[in-house]
C-alpha cells in the first residue's frame, strides 16, 4: 500500500500543479478561510509584541546607554526583518496548522480521502495544492499586514511612551529600514505560511484513527509547523544577511 | 500466519466485470490475502461476511482499486487497474459506485451538492447543471428529496447512510460496493436499507458486492456468500448453501456462538 511520506506529498502536490492545475475555486475559498479570518487575532498579537519590543528595547537602552533615542531605527528594523513576520507566521500556525491537520485527519479516518480516489480526484491536488497556494499568497500579504499594524503600533508607543514625535519615528524608520528588509520580509512571510498546510496535511493524511489520533495529528502539527517556521527563518537569515 | 487460499468464482457468464489473480496483499508483516483468486461477472450479487478484522473491507478496496496488491493483479473487464489508461481510468471510475463503511459523505457540502459534486468530478460541470434531474431522481429513490439543503451532520444516521448509497449510485455504475451498509442502523432502518439496495440494483442492474456482518442482512442480499476469516476465504455459495456449510466455523458464526473454533476476536 501506499504510505504518504512529507517528501511524497511534497513531490505529489508540486507533479498535481504541473499535471492539473490549481483548483482556483478551492484557493480563494481556503483564502478566506484560513487566512483572512485570522486577520483579528494577527492584528492584535502583533501590536502588543511591538508594543512590548519598543518598551523593553528603550528600558535596556537607557539602563545601558542612558539614550533611547535609537530605539525607533533598531525597533523599526527587528520589526520588519523579525517580529512581525514570525509572530503572524507562529500564529497562523498554531490556528489554522490545527485546524488543516483535524479536517484532513478527520476525512482520512471517515474514509472521504478514498471517496475522492474513487472519484479520479488527486487527494493532494484537491487537499494540499489549494491551501498551500493560498497559504503563500497569504503570507505576503498577511506579511504586509503585520508589518504595517506592528510599525504603526511601535510609532504611537513611541509618541506616547518614550516623548518622542511621530516624525522623529518615521525619520528613524526611513534611516533603518531598507527596501530589501521589507522584500525579504515577505519572502519569509510566504515561505513560512506555505510550511504550514505542508506540514499539517501530511500529519492530517496520517493520521491514526480515533479521537485521540486526530488529537495527536493536531499538536505535531503546530508544534513541527512552529518549529519548522523557527528553524527556516534562521536559515533565511544567514542566507539574506548575504546580501546586504 | 497461514497463508490465504483463494478459490475461483466461476459463474460461467461472459468475461467477468471483476477478477483478482494470484492477488497478495499485507500491512506492516500482517498478510491478508495471498495468492487469492476470484472472478465476479455481471449482475452477480457476491456478499462477504465474516469476523471483524478478518479482512473484507481490505477485499474490497482492493477490487476497488483503492488499494494496490502487492503481487498479483485485479482486472477490470480484462484490464489491470494498476495500469490503466487515463481514458480507461476514466470509464473504469464512471462505473464504480461505492458506498463506505462510514459513509465518507462531504461534511461542507449539503445532501444535495454531494451528488453533484461526483457528476462535476466524474463528468464535468456541465454535465453536473445538466443532470440536476438525474441528481433529484437519486435522491427521491433513497428518500431524500424533502432534505436536499441540510448538511450531512444534519439529517440521521439512516439518511446518511442512504445519503451515501445516493451518492454511490448517482452515475449509475455497472459494479457497486457496500462496504458494511447496515453498520450501526437499527433491524427496521437495516432491512428497509438492504431492501433498497435490492429494488435499486433490479432497477439498475448493477453488480453489487456487499460486505456486513450482520447474516440475516447477508441471506436477504446474497446471489453467494463467501465467510471471511483472519487467514482464509471460504466460498460457501448461496445463502441456502452457506446455512448447510459443515465448517464449523461457519456454523459458529453463523449461529453467533461464543464458544467454538473461533476464538473471540
Amino acid at each position: 500500500m501506499f504510505k504518504v511520506t512529507f517528501a511524497s506529498l511534497l513531490i505529489e502536490t508540486l507533479q498535481s500543479l504541473f499535471q492539473q492545475g490549481v483548483r482556483v475555486k478551492e484557493v480563494v475559498k481556503y483564502l478566506d478561510h484560513l487566512a483572512f479570518k485570522s486577520l483579528n487575532i494577527i492584528v492584535v498579537c502583533v501590536s502588543f509584541a511591538a508594543a512590548v519590543t519598543i518598551l523593553e528595547a528603550s528600558f535596556h537602552m537607557k539602563l545601558v546607554l542612558h539614550d533611547d533615542s535609537l530605539v525607533p531605527g533598531f525597533a523599526s528594523m527587528l520589526i520588519v526583518r523579525e517580529l512581525a513576520v514570525v509572530v503572524m507566521s507562529l500564529l497562523l500556525a498554531a490556528k489554522i496548522g490545527a485546524g488543516i491537520a483535524a479536517e484532513v485527519g478527520q476525512m482520512k479516518i471517515s474514509e472521504q480521502i478514498d471517496a475522492l480516489k474513487l472519484l479520479g480526484i488527486n487527494p493532494f491536488n484537491y487537499l494540499v495544492l489549494p491551501r498551500l497556494v493560498a497559504c503563500l499568497i497569504a503570507g505576503v500579504l498577511l506579511s504586509l499586514i503585520a508589518n504595517a499594524v506592528c510599525l504603526l503600533t511601535a510609532a504611537l508607543v513611541t509618541t506616547w511612551s518614550l516623548d518622542q514625535s511621530m516624525a522623529f519615528f518615521m525619520t528613524a524608520f526611513r534611516r533603518f529600514v531598507l527596501m530589501k528588509d521589507l522584500g525579504f520580509s515577505l519572502i519569509k512571510g510566504a515561505l513560512f505560511c506555505g510550511i504550514i498546510p505542508l506540514v499539517s496535511c501530511y500529519y492530517g493524511m496520517t493520521c491514526e484513527p480515533g479521537a485521540g489520533g486526530v488529537g495527536r495529528a493536531t499538536t505535531k502539527s503546530v508544534v513541527s509547523s512552529s518549529i519548522c517556521i523557527i528553524v527556516l527563518d534562521f536559515i533565511l537569515t544567514l542566507v539574506f544577511s548575504s546580501f546586504y | 500466519m497461514v497463508g490465504l487460499k483463494g478459490e475461483i468464482m466461476d459463474v460461467g457468464k461472459d468475461a467477468p466485470i471483476i477478477e483478482l489473480k494470484s492477488t497478495s496483499l499485507g500491512f506492516d508483516g500482517h498478510e491478508v490475502l495471498k495468492d487469492f483468486d476470484l472472478k465476479l461477472f455481471e449482475g452477480d450479487s457476491l456478499v462477504l461476511v465474516g469476523p471483524s478484522g478478518s479482512g473484507k473491507s481490505t477485499l474490497l478496496k482492493l477490487m476497488a482499486g483503492l488499494l494496490k496488491p502487492q503481487s498479483g493483479a485485479v482486472l477490470y473487464r480484462g484490464h489491470d487497474l494498476s495500469t490503466l489508461s487515463k481514458k480507461l481510468r476514466e470509464e473504469h471510475l464512471a462505473e464504480v459506485g461505492m458506498l463506505f463503511q462510514q459513509n465518507a459523505l462531504f461534511d461542507s457540502m449539503t445532501v444535495f451538492e454531494n451528488l453533484r459534486f461526483v457528476i462535476e468530478e466524474v463528468e464535468g460541470i456541465q454535465q453536473a447543471l445538466d443532470r440536476k434531474d438525474d441528481i433529484l431522481e437519486t435522491l427521491e429513490a433513497v428518500g431524500l428529496d424533502h432534505v436536499l439543503d441540510h448538511f450531512p451532520s444534519e439529517i440521521s444516521g439512516g439518511m446518511q447512510k442512504r445519503l451515501g448509497i445516493a451518492r454511490a449510485l448517482v452515475l449509475k455504475p455497472r459494479l457497486v460496493f457496500y462496504d458494511d451498509p447496515t453498520a450501526g442502523l437499527d433491524p427496521i432502518t437495516s432491512r428497509k436499507i438492504v431492501s433498497m439496495i435490492l429494488e435499486l440494483q433490479k432497477k439498475w442492474g448493477a453488480t453489487i458486492v456487499t460486505v456486513t456482518n450482520d447474516m440475516m442482512r447477508a441471506y436477504q442480499l446474497a446471489g453467494r456468500c463467501m465467510v471471511c476469516f483472519p487467514g482464509e476465504f471460504l466460498k460457501t455459495g448461496s445463502a441456502e448453501d452457506t446455512k448447510a456449510f459443515a465448517d464449523p466455523r461457519v456454523q459458529q458464526f453463523i449461529r453467533g456462538d461464543v464458544n467454538g473454533p473461533l476464538e473471540a476476536l
